[in-house]
């Protein structure tokens, strides 16, 4: 069994995000933090990259109702054209309803169906799971793993650095 | 927030720490035991359900004039229950969406189930357009699909927009529902104690551990999700209002009917919403997290939006008059005198008098009082419905060929049916799933410095 990192556990935010930010002074950089909710100081802090998640809303979004436009276009002009009394075929503003409604849907989907791709979910296991101290929700904590593929990561240097930043316990996670 | 607390109440009360937020949340849903009136109240919508399979093998083995409709009068309570159930799941994506993109945080102890009301609503209501055709099995027709009788559907058709809406409206508010639960699924799989209910709600929460990076993508794309549902839940209800604008029946082909339905669809889904808090937050002692400060504001939603729709009511009557047409102008003072007066001024009274007295502080903190007056809107609201889907139709432009809508046993065989499902689906949601946001509770009690 190999290393994943180390685990530690914090009691409230607060010191999660002190030792988040202690721990980037000290040059690391393989860091994740695990909280029962959003901390947005995190983001700053272990510099989370800006999602590009929006463009795929927006592509999603316009992909649906091009194609729900077309597949109306087509239907009306190629597949099927009524002519009824002389009124256009094309007769795009009651077109444009339903457009919007697969612009909504298509936009929904790629949002869902894209965040969960990149946060590759769902996904069967992860080394985080291995550690004893971590459960999600049982004890309403917080905490911050340090990855042995770290550069900066020494084995007991690393420990000794928690702990001083105030984690209650600090533990090895196997891979 | 301190100074809005000095005249209103909190948003939480008391002081809570993130155990205790969770464990009560979610022991409500993994120690499976439920009080005794639970399951008698469950027991009772389940007769219901029987109801409503009763009522729609009897409808679709007799045909839709077992309920009621004849010419005339060929819409009956199948579109109204439809228009009714709509507006109630709107109140949801109401309180999910916009109040999340408004920063609202009094909405996070509600928004739960408030969005599993808007899918059952919706479930429901889309039950009703299918009951209403002569032929139910040929719903599919709607759909542009490949098949061998070489149609499409009629896009020109505002039925056609309809079922577009419907079924964008109903896909994306799950969406919208399970990707808020994710994060309460994880905690549920965390502290379930069972090997079946780990793996059910480890299954659901697809491995979600609650990272930084997956939460700060996640924010982003449920905001994003928010802002789209926003226009999406006005888009359903103006297009089921354009279902009758675009008739040229008197009473139907009026322009102010889009934001009208809106405004009632609002309405009805507070009294909605109110109908359900109340119960649940006085069975299962959430009064410190669903507190008077929801039920407060809830109330107010209520009062605007009604006051909207008295303004629909009063400007629908003005045009009529206004249009100089003889048949918009005698189809308004038929709908106020004729046969059906006794349950249009009942609508007024119950829609615009009884609604006036939330104006009181005093009735919108009495719980057994706010939920009396919710019923009523509920009751209100549904009449609503019912009079402007019948009273166009049933005094049409030929004097000669006026006629009523009769009420008969299977119109409320199958509406009652399917407030029973909706209720015995809101029953199964509570029992299954966290009915109240553990995650968003949680970091409102840590901003409100209440988290110990």
């Amino acid at each position: 069994m190999s290393l994943y990192g180390l685990m530690a556990v914090f009691a409230d935010p607060e010191a999660l995000v002190e030792a988040a930010r202690g721990m980037r002074e000290r040059g690391y950089r393989r860091m994740d933090a695990f909280s029962p909710f959003q901390v947005k100081e995190l983001e700053g802090i272990l510099a989370i990259p800006k999602t590009r998640l929006p463009w795929a809303v927006l592509a999603g979004g316009i992909a649906g109702a091009a194609l729900v436009y077309a597949l109306l276009w087509y239907s009306v002009e190629v597949d099927y054209p009524i002519n009824v009394g002389g009124r256009p075929l094309h007769s795009w503003p009651p077109f444009v309803v339903i457009a919007f409604e697969a612009g909504i849907m298509g936009a929904a989907f790629a949002g869902f169906v894209g965040v969960l791709a990149a946060n590759g979910l769902p996904r069967y296991h992860h080394p985080v799971f291995n550690a004893e101290s971590f459960s999600y929700a049982r004890g309403g904590k917080f905490y911050l793993l340090i990855e042995a593929a770290d550069p900066k990561y020494r084995k007991g240097v690393t420990k000794g650095q928690l702990t001083r930043l105030g984690a209650e316990t600090v533990e090895e996670v196997e891979a | 927030m301190a100074e809005a607390s000095a005249n209103s109440p909190a948003v939480l009360r008391g002081r809570h720490d993130s155990r205790e937020i969770s464990g009560r949340i979610g022991s409500i849903v993994l120690n499976g035991r439920l009080p005794r009136h639970f399951w008698a109240a469950f027991f009772l919508c389940f007769l219901l359900v029987l109801l409503l399979l009763y009522s729609i093998t009897y409808l679709i083995a007799v045909g839709v004039g077992a309920y009621g409709i004849n010419m005339p009068v060929v819409w009956g309570t199948m579109i109204s229950n439809f228009v009714w159930w709509i507006g109630i799941g709107h109140a949801g994506t109401l309180i999910s969406a916009v109040l999340l993109l408004l920063r609202q945080p009094w909405r996070a102890s509600i928004n739960r189930f408030a969005e599993a009301m808007t899918l059952f609503a919706v479930a429901m209501a889309g039950l009703f357009p299918i009951l209403h055709l002569g032929r139910p099995w040929f719903f599919y027709w709607l759909l542009p699909l490949p098949n061998v009788h070489m149609h499409w559907p009629q896009w020109r058709s505002p039925l056609v927009w309809d079922f577009a809406a419907i079924a964008t409206y109903a896909t994306v508010s799950l969406l919208f529902w399970y990707m808020g639960l994710l994060p309460d699924l994880a905690v549920l799989r965390d502290r379930a104690s069972s090997k079946p209910a780990q793996l059910f709600y480890g299954i659901l929460a697809l491995g979600w551990r609650g990272s930084a990076y997956h939460w700060a993508r996640y924010q982003v794309v449920y905001f994003l999700l928010a802002a789209l549902a926003t226009p999406l839940v006005v888009s359903v209800h103006s297009i089921v209002s354009l279902d009758f604008t675009f008739a040229i029946t008197p009473g139907y082909h009026s322009t102010i009917f889009p934001p009208y339905f809106v405004a009632g669809a609002l309405l009805s889904g507070f009294a909605m919403v109110l109908t359900i808090a109340i119960p649940l937050r006085w069975a299962f002692s959430v009064e410190d997290l669903i507190t008077l400060r929801h039920m407060d504001n809830a109330a107010k939603l209520m009062i605007a939006a009604g006051m909207v729709v008295a303004y629909g009511y009063v400007s629908e009557a003005f045009f009529a008059w206004y249009s100089g047409k003889p048949y918009e102008r005698a189809m308004m003072a038929q709908r106020a005198l004729g046969p059906y007066a006794t349950l249009f001024w009942t609508m007024i009274g119950l829609n615009c008098g009884v609604l006036q007295l939330l104006w009181f502080r005093r009735v919108r903190r009495n719980m057994p009082l706010l939920f009396a007056i919710a019923i009523a809107i509920n009751i209100g609201m549904w009449i609503e419905r019912y009079i402007i889907v019948v009273t166009g139709p049933s005094r049409d432009y030929l004097p000669s060929s006026w006629g009523e809508q009769s009420l008969t046993w299977l119109d409320f065989g199958i509406l009652f049916g399917s407030i029973g499902t909706f209720f015995a689906l809101v029953f199964l949601f509570i029992r299954i799933l966290p009915a109240i946001t553990i995650f968003e509770v949680e970091e409102l009690a840590e901003e409100e410095g209440k988290l110990k």
